[in-house]
């Protein structure tokens, strides 16, 4: 029992914790009628696109002198695209047609919406006279609009008659570079006492231009206009280029009564128009701008479109020690002259050591992460930016700073637990090699090196050789004539030398001794013998018949009979020997051509 | 008794000069000899000794690349280590064992690298197995004394007119196994060649061999790959996963060109 009241109360606490800790009371369910949820997320008036469009015609001015301009200026309460302007439209022929423009505002009345789209004609009559643009139908969403009649009248004598109202535009340049920004002010004038009107859906008529509303400043306060003076609405803004050559550049705005989109600034003494805006169209005279392109000459590394004059203050990194894969921030801060807004910092560049990063932009950061720790500079980030003024390149690459990069912190000893508890070292690192040891020339083994396939023939070579000499060695031994011929050519050969030599010393003894030793060395392979065993009638049988019998057989007779001189007992006469040397060569080459 | 002695005698002594003369081929050839050391090395071992290991890393590579050596490259291997270069050091030690496969400090080192780093050692076919039993010169200088000895062992007797002994067909036969199998470990070598690692942590593997190539693969310091061919400055390499393109930078070789 006791549990169960503990039980209750300690629920009943819970559902009070939870009642007091709730941020909103326990409310009753909201009924929602239909369409009730739309109007409680778009508490704003609605917009009337049900009403029947309504259609007005006007010259502003109505009344002109010859040669004066006006605006014909249609307007109709219905949205832009939902007008289906009719494309033969014409204004009498004897007016001349200049600009034209059409513009839509969202026009608050009391508590709706209304949208209001506005035909405009810039109309020059040059004769006077009434002319009257006859009413027309307009298809609006399928149903015909009718747009009543007006008339211009031309007076034919000059009278006092109002300048229409229009915008007055001035640029601070017209003659620019391609993605130049420039500043452009689109200026109401006061109206008639002075009364200022804002004006609202300021647009640029122009191809190859690009506005930049972010960047629309407006302020009241007196402005030169021709020399005077004058108080004036002034909406600024930037412009850029984006297509080269001339342009034909038009402002276009409604006035708007006090209807400011933005933040104003009001200098001097102006009084504002009171009540309910009057929604007018107005246009500016056109202005021409001369885009030219930008050089292709000179261009530097890092150029993003930046054109103006920039400058930037030294990087700062968030820390110039650090550890491999780690990120950095390095921080780069321009200032400039140009259109920062619209401003490109450098794009991150590609480095082998370093992967970069650019911040998104508007920053002109970037995160840097090491690859290695064999760098020692953060890279350079090309930059560069294109100055209008002096029509060249200029070089902004933001600078290396100064690092160190440390390398990963590897173990040196690995440990094991053990179940009890104990660490132990199971590997560790070894210690240095205090010597070079084991070399090698080329880390390239040497079956990848020519040379050594080349040297593999020395030892094929060598077997060829060996190969070649056995077989000339067993041809040989078959042939054993051959040798014995060769040796015999040897030994002539010296014998020859022999014989130069005792002609050269006049020895004629022996002269004959190696002229009959050449003979008997000829002729001994043809018996075969022992050339010592032979004498001069084996060399006379070796001898044809006409030559034996004729002076070679005379000249070996002679010459062996000289040499067997030596033999006799008592000293022989001797003729001239060394006379018969041309002879005894005749007889040697006639042998040796038999050998 | 001795007219039979001695030519055994003689033949025994002939055998054991053939002996010498292949291992002084197979070891003195090989191109492994010891090396002088080099005020590089010297300087290396101070900058190490002084835990300054980046210009250790740079000493040691100079010598390195004057007078490739084991030491050299094992010393190259833990100042990299040191300075936090994982797959250079892996490289490094590799590089030692290329050079002298007995070295146990550098496989002990390679071995202790592959646990820290987590990265599987290089699969090996049997025949690169095979060739890093002896150094690669070796390998070479083995199958062509074999070879010649074989081809002369059949040859010579007839040529110089010498009776055949007994142990020389079965030399010849031997010879003729021995180069077979060398051939084998010489295309292991020639085939290690190829083999290389990844030096730089988490670098990229591309489909195409530039810089805005889709990214296939990413690998981490120390992991192996072999190099298939080369274009730019990019290798292609297969590794067991997939194929691709590397930047050369981030990939070295055991054996670079």
């Amino acid at each position: 029992m006791e549990k169960l009241k503990h039980s209750v109360l300690r629920l009943l606490g819970a559902t009070a914790l939870l009642w007091l800790a709730s941020p909103f009371p326990v409310q009753a369910q909201l009924r929602i009628q239909p369409g009730g949820l739309v109007q409680l997320q778009m508490p704003q008036p609605t917009v009337d696109v049900s009403s029947p469009p309504v259609a007005t015609a006007e010259f502003d001015p109505p009344v002109v002198n010859p040669g004066g301009k006006t605006y014909y200026r249609v307007n109709i309460d219905a949205t832009e695209s939902a007008i289906q302007w009719p494309e033969d439209f014409s204004l009498p022929p004897e007016l001349k047609v200049g600009t034209s423009a059409r513009g839509m505002i969202t026009q608050l009345q009391t508590d709706k919406f209304r949208p209001l789209t506005s035909f405009i004609y810039e109309v020059q009559a040059p004769a006077a006279g009434n002319f009257t643009v006859s009413n027309f139908t307009v298809n609006v969403l399928g149903s015909l609009v009718q747009v009543p009649a007006a008339s211009l009248a031309v007076a034919s004598t000059a009278t006092a008659v109002p300048p229409p109202r229009k915008l007055i535009m001035q640029m601070t340049a017209t003659n620019i570079y391609l993605g130049q920004p420039f500043r452009v002010r689109v200026i109401l004038p006061a109206g008639p006492g002075n009364q200022i009107e804002a004006l609202r859906e300021i647009q640029f008529d122009g191809g190859g231009l690009m506005t930049d509303k972010t960047a629309l400043q407006q302020f009241i306060g007196p402005v030169n206009l021709d020399g005077e003076l004058k108080p004036a609405f002034v909406s600024e803004m930037m412009v850029t280029p984006i297509a080269a050559g001339p342009q034909k550049l038009m402002a276009q705005g409604f006035s708007a009564g006090r209807e400011f989109t933005a933040p104003i600034t009001i200098r001097g003494q102006v009084s504002l128009a009171g009540g309910q805006p009057k929604y007018v169209l107005l246009l500016s005279d056109p202005a021409k701008i001369n885009v030219r392109p930008l050089p292709v000459e000179g261009e530097l590394p890092g150029f993003t479109g930046a054109i103006g004059r920039f400058f930037s203050d030294p990087p700062k990194i968030s820390t110039n020690r650090f550890h491999i894969g780690e990120p950095v921030q390095l921080k780069v801060v321009f200032h400039g002259e140009g259109d920062l807004n619209r401003f490109v910092g450098p794009a991150a560049p590609r480095s082998h050591n370093w992967q970069i990063v650019a911040d998104p932009p508007p920053s002109t950061s970037f995160t840097l992460i090491p690859l290695t720790d064999e760098v020692h500079e953060t890279p350079a980030i090309p930059f560069s930016y294109f100055d209008p003024e002096s029509g060249k390149y200029v070089d902004l690459t933001v600078p290396p700073v100064p690092v160190t990069v440390m390398g990963e912190d590897l173990p040196v000893q690995l440990t094991d637990s053990s179940e009890e508890g104990k660490t132990t070292v199971s590997l560790k690192l070894s210690a240095p090699a205090m010597r070079p040891d084991h070399a090698m020339a080329s880390l390239m083994p040497l079956q990848l090196k020519a040379w050594f396939v080349v040297l593999q023939l020395v030892p094929v070579a060598g077997f060829i050789a060996l190969w070649e000499w056995d077989r000339r060695r067993r041809y040989l031994e078959a042939h054993p004539e051959i040798v014995r011929r060769i040796r015999a050519r040897r030994a002539l050969r010296q014998e020859k030398v022999q014989l130069q030599k005792a002609v050269a010393a006049g020895d004629a003894t022996a002269f004959v001794r190696h002229a009959a030793n050449a003979m008997n060395i000829a002729v001994a392979p043809h018996y075969p013998a022992d050339p010592q065993a032979l004498v001069g009638g084996d060399v006379l049988a070796q001898l044809d018949e006409p030559s034996r019998n004729g002076p070679p057989g005379e000249l070996v007779k002679q010459v062996f009979a000289a040499a067997d001189v030596r033999f006799a007992e008592l000293a022989q006469p001797q003729p001239d020997l060394l006379a018969l040397r041309s002879k005894v060569e005749t007889v040697l080459q006639m042998l040796e051509a038999r050998l | 008794m001795n007219r039979i002695c001695l030519p055994s005698f003689f033949r025994r002594v002939n055998c054991c000069r053939a002996g010498v003369v292949l291992l002084v081929l197979v070891l003195g050839l090989s191109g492994v000899s010891r090396a002088a050391m080099s005020d590089d090395f010297a300087k290396g071992l101070e900058f190490s000794q002084a835990g300054q290991f980046p210009e250790a890393a740079a000493a040691f590579e100079k010598a390195a690349k004057t007078n490739p050596s084991a030491g050299t490259f094992l010393n190259l291997g833990l100042a990299e280590w040191q300075r936090g270069h994982a797959g250079a050091a892996m490289v490094a030690w590799e590089q030692a064992r290329w050079i002298n496969p007995f070295d146990s400090r550098a496989e002990n080192n390679l071995k202790f690298a592959r646990e820290a780093a987590q990265v599987d050692p290089p699969q090996l076919k049997w025949h690169e197995a095979v060739s890093t039993w002896l150094p690669p010169n070796a390998w070479v200088w083995l199958a062509g004394v074999s070879l010649w000895l074989a081809v002369g062992l059949l040859i010579l007797p007839g040529i110089l007119r010498r009776r055949k002994a007994g142990w020389q067909p079965w030399l010849a036969a031997l010879s003729v196994g021995v180069f077979l199998f060398s051939l084998a470990a010489n295309y292991g070598v020639v085939s290690r060649t190829h083999l290389g690692f990844v030096i730089k942590k988490n670098a990229t593997v591309r489909l195409t061999p530039t810089q805005d190539g889709e990214v296939v693969l990413t690998l981490t310091s120390g992991e192996s790959a072999r190099v298939l061919r080369t274009r730019g400055k990019y290798f292609y390499i297969h590794t067991p996963g997939t194929s691709g393109w590397m930047e050369q930078d981030d990939f070295r070789l055991i054996c670079p060109p």
